[in-house]
């Protein structure tokens, strides 16, 4: 039983020896893979970022240019409204303009009778 | 000084170019007088431009469709129908043609046929002048008018009583001059309405302008023949070219009347071994423009053409025109109207203007509105008669306006007012 655990702990403590082995230069490369790795996903999450902007952009543009066509239907509508209620005044107006001249051609008829 | 010669454009005449009443009949014509033009001067309505030059109303409408009668536009072309296709009756005595209001004396000149033509006022669809064959029983002048039983009730009703007798001056509606027809009860005569040339407004006698019955009183004798006929489509031809004449016939004449034309024109066609063109004819049919238009040359490429319109000089005054006098403080006046419209409001003057006798008026015109005044009147009774008149006649409800009293600061009626002179 002693002699079991006298070589657990000499493999413990070799394995303990043998990790405490790795160099200086091996945690720099380490470090910088991650810097670098980070400055890829910031990279990255900013390119997203613009991607999505620019998506953003083009699709406010788009609903600007909708909201500008149907204000120049509604425009253009309310013009055309505006164009055919004057056709219709003026249609009238000579309507009645013509119906006063008959009335009055008719009352001078009348009134020349003996 | 340098005198200054004012050249006259070639193509335009003198009003005296154009012949109004009298022609001569050549023997193989019934297309007599040319078609004139006159340009619409300020002030001009077409019943005086009618009368002017002999013509009825209803003829300068017809030819001038779309043209305000009262209130034309300054500078707008005017035809005016002074040639005529002879009735389709023997050619003697005097023929009315009831469609086209219009009368024609015939009366041999040495070996030549000569014709005078009116224009004329008929009867109304309710009191129609009779058709058929009569004559001059008697004339007289200055007559005397005997008022006729139903129209003395018409006039009773309007709340307008009537003498029994009317006797000649401005208010006998027979003018100066009356023939008697053998037909009894009805007259060729004068009026005291001459805008009433042209139209269906009298009880079946025919009028004159007051010019004209003078003229026809002293050449057509007693016993000359009478004969009324009414041909809405008229059939002619001059110089072998086939003219035809159409009228608005009246409601109870159309049909009969545009069967018997096409007979004639069908005959017309089957003689010259030509095709009509009767595209043409139907326009000219329907349009019903009341003066003669070539639609058919028998001779074909004969060099012959139909005569060109000739266009006249406006006379500057227009014969029969009603005069208004200057406007006086010290007159009575009787306002017809205020109205907006300043078209309706010379239109109404212009027709006031041209009752008979004439009731003078003008527009006076203030910033938004237009004023129509009757008058100048002497005294209150006549301003009172005018305005019982414009009630009776016209259906108006005249306000009596007094003379200005010296001393009294001058109403806004006169003194703010810009008169327009129609």
């Amino acid at each position: 039983m002693k002699k079991s655990l006298l070589m657990i702990s000499i493999m413990l403590a070799l394995a303990i020896a043998l990790g405490g082995c790795a160099t200086k230069g091996d945690l720099e490369e380490v470090q910088a893979r991650e810097k670098a790795i980070g400055a890829k996903a910031d990279q990255a999450a900013q390119d997203a970022e613009d991607a999505k902007a620019a998506a953003d952009q083009a699709v406010k543009k788009a609903d600007e240019a909708v909201a500008r066509a149907e204000e120049a239907e509604r425009r253009a509508m309310e013009r055309e409204r505006i164009a055919a209620e004057k056709e219709r005044i003026a249609e009238e107006k000579a309507r009645m303009a013509e119906e006063k001249a008959k009335q009055a051609e008719a009352a001078f008829q009348k009134s020349m009778k003996k | 000084m340098r005198e200054v010669v004012k050249s006259l454009p070639l193509h335009i005449h003198p009003e005296e170019k154009v012949r109004r009443n009298d022609f001569f009949v050549e023997k193989e014509d019934d297309v007599i007088g040319r078609l004139a033009a006159i340009r619409i001067e300020k002030e001009d309505t077409l019943p005086d431009i009618a009368r002017h030059f002999s013509l009825g109303i209803n003829t300068v409408s017809a030819a001038n469709p779309g043209i305000d009668i009262w209130v034309p536009e300054v500078g707008e072309r005017i035809l005016l129908p002074l040639s005529f296709i002879l009735p389709d009756t023997p050619r003697k005595g005097i023929v009315i043609n009831l469609a086209a209001m219009r009368l024609f004396y015939f009366k041999k000149a040495g070996k030549l046929l000569a014709v005078s033509t009116y224009p004329v006022g008929i009867g109304t669809t309710e009191r129609p002048t009779p058709m058929g064959q009569m004559y001059v029983k008697r004339k007289k002048i200055r007559p005397t008018w005997y008022v006729p039983a139903s129209i003395a009730e018409d006039h009773r009703e309007k709340g307008d009583p009537l003498p029994a007798k009317v006797p000649p001056g401005p208010l006998n509606p027979l003018g100066e001059y009356a023939l008697y027809l053998s037909n009894s009860g009805y007259l060729v005569h004068g009026t005291n309405k001459p805008a009433s040339i042209g139209l269906r407004a009298t009880n079946g006698c025919i009028r004159l302008y007051p010019e004209d019955i003078e003229r026809l009183f002293e050449n057509a004798p007693v016993k000359t023949p009478v004969s009324i006929v009414n041909q809405p489509y008229l059939v002619g031809q001059r110089d072998g070219i086939i003219y035809i004449e159409a009228h608005k016939p009246f409601e109870e004449s159309g049909i009969a009347e545009l069967k018997r034309t096409y007979a004639k024109l069908r005959n017309i066609e089957k003689k010259s071994g030509h095709a009509l063109d009767w595209k043409k004819v139907g326009k000219v049919m329907g349009e019903a423009r009341g003066f003669p238009v070539p639609v058919f040359d028998i001779n074909r490429g004969s060099e012959k053409v139909a005569a060109e319109t000739i266009k006249l000089w406006h006379p500057g005054k227009l014969y029969g025109k009603p005069e208004i006098p200057e406007l006086q403080t010290d007159a009575w006046y009787v306002l017809a109207a205020t109205l907006r419209d300043k078209v309706d409001a010379l239109r109404l003057a212009a027709i006031i203007n041209h009752q008979g006798p004439p009731i003078p008026a003008r527009v006076l015109s203030t910033s938004d509105r237009y004023r129509v005044l009757a008058g100048p009147f002497k005294n209150r009774r006549e301003a009172k008669d005018a305005a019982k008149r414009l009630k009776i006649d016209l259906e108006i409800d005249g306000i009596l306006v007094e003379p200005i009293k010296e001393g009294e600061p001058i109403a806004p009626l006169l003194s703010r007012s810009s008169s327009l002179n129609y």
